[in-house]
Parts: structure tokens; C-alpha cells; sequence
């Protein structure tokens, strides 16, 4: 078999484009999941019952189902559901966000929970309302603790954001894929696919190491 | 005692679950008193302090505050707090701010001030704790009597009208018990009102203008420090103070 690697500098601009998505997808979606995530914590926290049962559910509900369900979900039903058309890169933001906010209240719950309670209360005894504690005291701390598992879930975040590509969004692997299809070059595609991913992959990784040495200890 | 009362324990009861912690305490503080709380642990001191300024609720009972009970209310709590300042037995920095930043947050957070009239009152406080020096170092590369000291600025930060000592030396290293002792007897000069729970019974003796001794959620013996430890009239408070070595 003759492999011709022409196809993939002839569509560069087109893997350009999806890679930018990929990019794109995945910043937007932790731009949402980390308050995302800090409110679920909260609510789960919070001491109220009905609004920490709320927590609990969302958070077991999409922390335990396929991500690729979620996804195929989302596209079927919330434009029943609200009566909005949405593009499929809104579609795919959302199922991506409810996922990860999942994953990142647990996050951020544990880090919270990890810190010492006698920090809590020194704060409380300087007179700070129950927030201040938590904003000037017990969250920077807990966010330090929990920076590694975050850059984990960001690496995770960042491939999986393939998987939207069922609903069509044009991100790297639905441009990859759709290439593929056009060119019948399948090998090509899946190396230039596999490269790119790999490229950008690994630096983050690396990066995740980095932030794991730095912060994995603590006090 | 002529002073009028900043504190008054009346009948003050807790129980954890089974555990009954404080099984009717009262108990007077004047302006300007040290009262030092000793005894063996788990007979009710600390949580008596922590239910002074509302980290423990109490069960029944009351706790005055310059006559008045003392507030259960969100706001009035965070309110009756400032007036009084806790120094715990872990410290308990902040430790992801400098030591500066851990005397000024509660001037900046709580009480609003500007940010460079905290700091001027920070840098006061840490000279007076003798760690002027150590202003922009985390809380981390000190050592524990130096943490202690941090921690009593911190909380002489607001200005309080009571110093609440909860064990301040019990985590310490015998060496750096004495600068933390020496701080608080400064304190105590200068005319501060201080309920201080500790197992020292040196300080006690020299710096306490009154003694509680606590057994099983109860004040089995009050009075001067002279009393308690030169001649006690209860029984268990010369047991107590035999086993800790102390002979008068």
C-alpha cells in the first residue's frame, strides 16, 4: 500500500480550522465547568438539604453516564426541550459542560472538605461571615490542593472533545474524519489526526507533571 | 473584685451526643482579669472557650457579654466575635499568606479598613511579638512559639476586648514555650482581659489573678493562684496537680 501524505498539506487549512475548534471547544467548556463546578460543591456543601440532594443527583447522574450518551442526548433533547435550535458547537458545549462541572464539583468538593476544619474556624473567630471564611480562607487553599486533579480533568477534556464530532461539530476529528471520507486516504488522516492531537497533548500532560510536583505537596 | 463583669458563665451546660462536656458552669470574668482554666483533658475547659464566642453552641444555660446573652444570630455572632479574640491551640495561620497578610486580614476583611492603616496596625502588632522581621515570610518557615506569637497578633488585630487562649503552648517544643508564655504575660500587664486554658502551671501561678480547676464538665475549685496551688481545699485538685508533678 502507497501512502501519499500530499492529502494531508492539501487540507491543511481545514485541520487548522477544526484544530482551532478543538481548542476553542475546550476552553469554553472549563471556562464554564470551573464555576460550574465551584457552585455544585457549594450547593452540596451548603447544609440545605434539598439544594445539596440537587447537587448529589446532578453530579451522580452525569459523572456515571457515557459521555457520548450525554452527548447524543443533548442534541436529541434540549432543542425539544427549550424549543431553541441550537447549532451543534452549543449542543456540544453544553453536554461537555454538564460532564465536566460534574467531575469538577467532586473536585472541588474533596479539596474543600480536605482542608483542615480548625482554618475554617479561625476565620470565623476573626468575625468573617461563613462566605469570607470560604473566600479568603478555605477555597484558595482547597484550589491549590486540587490544581492537579483539574489540569487531569483539563488534559481528559481535551480528547474527549472528539466525541462531539457525532453530532457533527467541526472540530479535529470531524475534520479529520470528513477528509478521510472525501479522499479514502484513512491511514493519512488517522496519522495527521494522531500527530495533532499528540502535539498538543503532550505538552499539557507534561504541564500537568509540572503543577503535580509543584503543589502535590502541601503544608 | 470591684470591676464589673465582661464575662459570667451561669449554669452553662453542652453534651456531645452521650458526652456530657460542660455539666453546669459558672463562672465570672472582670475587666482586666486573667483567669487561667486548668484540669485534666476532656474536663470541659476548651469547649467552655469555644462556646464563649460561639464556635460550640450551648445547650443550656447561659453566657453573658457585658450582661448582655450573648447573641445566636448570624450577624450578632460574627459582632460578639470581634470583641473577643481566640488563639488556638494549633495556631491555625493562614498559610497561604504571609505572615503580614495573616495579622491584616482581619482588619481588611472584617472591620473594612484601608488597606494601609491595617498594614500600619499589622506592623505594630508584629513588633510587638517581636517578629517584625519575619512580615513578608509564610507561616510555614517559622517555628511553632514564632506561629503562636503571629497567631496572637493576628487576633490582638481587632482590637478585642478578651483574649480567649485555648492550650496556646500545648503544641509547642519545650524551647519556644517561653516567648509564647512571654507575650501573653506582656498582655496581661498591659491590662488585658484573658481566659487561658493551659496545662502551664508556672504561668498560672505567676500570671493568673484567679484559677479555675475543671473536672468532668465542672469547677470543682476556684481562687487565687496562691489558694490552688499552695493550699487547695478540694481533694482532686491535689490529686490533679500531684500527678503533673507540681509541688507547690
Amino acid at each position: 500500500m502507497k501512502l501519499d501524505w500530499a492529502v494531508v498539506w492539501d487540507h491543511a487549512g481545514a485541520l487548522a480550522q477544526g484544530t482551532a475548534l478543538t481548542i476553542l471547544l475546550a476552553v469554553a467548556t472549563m471556562a464554564i465547568a470551573l464555576p460550574g463546578g465551584l457552585i455544585v460543591a457549594m450547593l452540596r456543601l451548603s447544609g440545605i438539604r434539598p439544594l445539596a440532594w440537587a447537587s448529589t443527583t446532578f453530579t451522580e447522574f452525569f459523572r456515571n453516564l457515557p459521555l457520548i450518551l450525554v452527548i447524543y442526548a443533548t442534541y436529541y433533547i434540549l432543542p425539544l426541550a427549550t424549543g431553541i435550535a441550537f447549532s451543534p458547537f452549543a449542543t456540544a458545549l453544553v453536554a461537555l459542560s454538564l460532564n465536566v462541572s460534574a467531575y469538577n464539583g467532586e473536585t472541588f468538593r474533596a479539596g474543600i472538605v480536605s482542608i483542615r476544619r480548625g482554618q475554617g474556624e479561625a476565620a470565623l473567630a476573626l468575625g468573617m461571615s461563613r462566605l469570607q471564611a470560604m473566600r479568603e480562607v478555605v477555597l484558595p487553599q482547597a484550589l491549590r490542593r486540587v490544581l492537579p486533579v483539574l489540569a487531569s480533568t483539563w488534559v481528559a477534556l481535551f480528547k474527549d472533545t472528539s466525541l462531539v464530532s457525532v453530532i457533527s461539530v467541526g472540530e479535529l476529528a470531524y475534520t479529520a474524519m470528513e477528509i478521510r471520507s472525501q479522499t479514502f486516504r484513512v491511514l493519512e488522516m488517522l496519522t495527521a489526526m494522531a500527530a495533532i492531537y499528540w502535539m498538543l497533548g503532550y505538552p499539557q500532560a507534561k504541564l500537568v507533571d509540572a503543577i503535580n510536583r509543584h503543589f502535590g505537596i502541601s503544608e | 473584685m470591684t470591676a464589673p463583669p465582661v464575662i459570667e458563665y451561669r449554669d452553662v451546660r453542652k453534651r456531645f451526643g452521650d458526652f456530657t462536656a460542660l455539666d453546669g458552669v459558672s463562672l465570672t470574668i472582670a475587666r482586666r482579669e486573667v483567669v487561667c482554666l486548668i484540669g485534666p483533658s476532656g474536663s470541659g475547659k476548651s469547649t467552655l472557650l469555644r462556646c464563649t464566642n460561639g464556635l460550640e453552641a450551648i445547650d443550656d444555660g447561659s453566657i453573658l457579654l457585658d450582661g448582655k446573652v450573648l447573641p445566636t444570630d448570624a450577624r450578632g455572632v460574627r459582632l460578639m466575635r470581634r470583641r473577643m479574640g481566640m488563639v488556638f491551640q494549633n495556631f491555625e495561620l493562614f498559610p497561604h499568606r504571609t505572615v503580614l497578610a495573616n495579622v491584616l486580614i482581619g482588619p481588611v476583611t472584617v472591620l473594612r479598613l484601608p488597606r494601609a492603616e491595617a498594614e500600619a496596625r499589622a506592623r505594630t502588632l508584629l513588633d510587638k511579638v517581636g517578629l517584625a522581621d519575619k512580615a513578608a515570610s509564610y507561616p510555614a518557615s517559622l517555628s511553632g512559639g514564632q506561629q503562636q506569637r503571629v497567631a496572637i497578633a493576628r487576633a490582638l488585630a481587632m482590637e478585642p476586648e478578651v483574649m480567649l487562649f485555648d492550650e496556646p503552648t500545648s503544641a509547642l517544643d519545650p524551647e519556644t514555650i517561653g516567648e509564647v508564655l512571654g507575650v501573653m504575660k506582656r498582655l496581661a500587664e498591659e491590662g488585658m482581659t484573658m481566659i487561658v486554658v493551659t496545662h502551664e502551671m508556672s504561668f498560672a501561678r505567676r500570671v493568673a489573678d484567679r484559677v479555675a480547676v475543671f473536672e468532668r464538665g465542672r469547677i470543682i475549685e476556684e481562687g487565687p493562684p496562691a489558694q490552688i496551688f499552695d493550699a487547695p481545699t478540694v481533694e482532686r485538685t491535689r490529686d490533679f496537680l500531684s500527678h503533673l508533678g507540681w509541688s507547690g
